[in-house]
């Protein structure tokens, strides 16, 4: 099957990310989470958009200091998990008494070091679907479906990130002047000196595109009138009091927790309303539309199978899905991992990114 | 001062950010009070709905405060705030947490009003996650506080160009430093569940104080060390590069002329012209 080369929508990337880190988040078993690690690495690198630095290997790195660094604190301090398989046993420290609840040193056992290390891996799965959802489809390209109501929000980060590469590039500049003048150019006193001539250079760059931008009619593209601005305000307040309401009937046991969800759901869908009625904008072409085809909708199925496999799962309870914490190999239900391997496919079937022209 | 408010704040914005900061204050501080059954049910999902609804509410928050009222010299000012902030987040990336950003959000709060210090902190945040390809769901949380903390800088009582203001933007630096990382940790603290150290996770039905106490231990054992250092780099930050920077935001505010009426007359013909122009 060969497909012409061009980036897939952002949007199918994100979904089939989300899709997979819901399946993480719904197991500790370790071989499903580092199945769903696999096979963020594996689509990233077939797949990945060229466009941009590949974030995936940072988020990878977290998610490792995460693991070890609640294993270390484990050992340290302990967790809640008693167990009887004793690994080393520490030397405890004496605490006051203020802080007897906590214990420092004492017995290490495999039992909690296991439960540490399963709910880390957990986390570390779930960060590597954020990271790669973030390097299949930069977010930044999500701009672009940002509704009318936030054209200028949406402009304002648009100028920030072009903006922010030619700060670093300013403040380099100024550097190396400062550096010739025989300063070492360390130390907060000289970052504080960097600022002024930085942020001078950058206002004055952005009120001149300001002006331009103002000189060619900007913001004309935006239809809103004052009534349907009126309407936006309306729907909004109501829908953020709806919301409000809504929290307080789920989380306190008094109010009765029947009509929480209901007032929380309609709050919520009339301050998303709220978003489409305030303004709406001209019909123009764009440059380099991102189509979605069939292989946009087999992405977001992909990445919603495991995770609707594990939700129905952890419901009723398969074993494996959340396994104990015995030295033994947990558990794995089989089911579970073909559904995460299923999330593995877009790797072939998506049509590949254009290469950078370079 | 007239140059305060960039952007004034109409009575639905201050009703809109005033219900998103209790909806933000329930989403952070939850665990401390519901009931121990709702927290065994459902201590996973909650988080992941927070985030949710944070995001839109977030979302909905600055559509409020901007509706309509952000000329193209408002929106060029946003985006040298927002490439602040997120050129400082690529610059502090390596420093685990170290981030000096909120200094630029709490100078552009002060000079420019608290509905500029909203919009600010919160793209700042939205700008340094892109460029750092870090959009998760911690990214709603970070916006409602950086959101807050520029809001907060901006209804401060002090008065422009005065010695006291250095100080007092210096120790509101330090403060919000180590408020954001308390408020920042209990999102994905109720998470850690069992995993906590002894004596510091989250027990679900426990009284207040006991799960406040845990908390306490917690924030000193994990994260103290991280929050003190930030808010001490804010502050100096402040204190040695403050007044510099600040007038450099007074001078573009007043070079960008906010508030200026623009007024339309009709073209005024001097008499010489209208006589000359009749003739053939």
């Amino acid at each position: 099957m060969q497909h012409r080369a061009r980036l897939q929508h952002p949007a199918a990337w994100w979904l089939w990310g989300l899709g997979l880190a819901t399946a993480a988040s719904r197991t500790t078993n370790p071989v499903l989470l580092l199945l769903v690690i696999g096979v963020c690495v594996v689509v990233v690198t077939e797949r990945r958009d060229p466009a941009t630095a590949n974030p995936l290997p940072a988020f990878l790195v977290i998610g490792a200091v995460i693991v070890a660094f609640r294993v270390a604190m484990t050992a340290l301090l302990g967790n809640g998990i008693a167990g009887q398989t004793v690994l080393v046993t520490l030397p405890r420290v004496p605490l006051p008494e203020w802080a007897a609840s906590v214990r420092m040193g004492g017995p290490v056992t495999l039992e909690s070091l296991l439960y540490a290390v399963y709910d880390a891996l957990r986390l570390a799965a779930i960060l590597a679907c954020l990271g790669a959802a973030n390097a299949l489809a930069s977010p930044r390209r999500l701009l672009r479906y940002l509704p009318a109501t936030l054209y200028d929000v949406g402009t304002a980060v648009v100028v920030g990130l072009t903006f922010a590469p030619q700060l670093l590039t300013d403040a380099r500049q100024v550097r190396a002047a400062r550096t010739l003048r025989g300063r070492d150019g360390r130390g907060v006193r000289e970052m504080a000196r960097l600022t002024v001539p930085v942020l001078e250079t950058a206002f004055e760059r952005s009120l001149g595109l300001a002006a331009s931008m103002e000189s060619r009619g900007y913001g004309r593209v935006v239809r809103s009138t004052a009534a349907t601005r009126r309407t936006a305000t309306g729907l909004a307040l109501a829908g953020l009091v709806g919301v409000l309401a809504g929290l307080y009937g789920l989380l306190d046991a008094s109010a009765g927790g029947v009509l929480g969800l209901p007032v929380l759901v309609l709050g919520v869908l009339l301050a998303a309303s709220s978003l489409v009625v305030g303004a709406s904008r001209d019909r123009r072409s764009g440059h380099r539309r991102d189509g979605w085809a069939w292989t946009e909708s087999m992405t977001v199925v992909a990445g919603a199978a495991p995770g609707a496999v594990l939700v129905v799962a952890s419901v009723l309870g398969w074993d494996g899905v959340v396994p104990s914490q015995q030295a033994q190999l947990p558990e794995v239900p089989l089911l579970a991992v073909v559904a995460v391997l299923v999330a593995a496919a877009p790797a072939w079937f998506t049509p590949r990114p254009r290469e950078m022209a370079s | 001062m007239t140059g305060r408010r960039v952007i004034p704040l109409r009575w639905p914005a201050v009703v809109a950010v005033t219900v998103v900061g209790l909806v933000g204050l329930v989403a952070f501080t939850w665990p401390f009070f519901v009931t121990g059954d709702f927290a065994r049910d459902h201590g996973n999902d909650a988080p992941w709905l927070f985030a949710v609804l944070l995001g839109l509410l977030a979302v909905v928050c600055l559509a409020e405060v901007t509706a309509g009222r952000l000329d193209a010299k408002t929106i060029a000012v946003l985006g040298v705030a927002a490439a602040a902030g997120g050129a400082l987040r690529l610059l502090s990336a390596g420093t685990a947490g170290l981030e000096p950003m909120f200094f630029v959000v709490i100078v552009a709060g002060c000079v420019l009003g608290p509905g500029v210090g909203f919009v600010s902190g919160a793209l700042a945040v939205t700008t340094g996650a892109l460029l750092t390809g870090g959009v998760g769901p911690w990214l709603p949380f970070q916006m409602i506080c950086a959101g807050g903390i520029g809001l907060g800088a901006g209804l401060l009582p002090a008065r422009a160009g005065g010695r006291v203001e250095r100080w007092v933007l210096a120790a509101y630096a330090l403060v919000t430093g180590l408020a954001y990382g308390l408020l920042m940790n209990l999102w994905f603290w109720p998470f850690l569940g069992a995993n906590a150290p002894t004596g510091m996770g989250f027990v679900p039905g426990a009284p207040l104080l006991d799960n406040l106490g845990h908390y306490g231990l917690f924030y000193l054992t994990t994260s103290l060390g991280w929050d003190l250092p930030r808010g001490l780099l804010n502050a100096l930050l402040v204190l040695s590069a403050g007044p510099a920077l600040l007038r450099v935001f007074r001078r573009a505010a007043r070079r960008a002329a906010f508030g200026a009426p623009v007024v339309f007359a009709p073209p005024e013909t001097p008499a010489s012209l209208q006589d000359t122009r009749g003739r053939p």
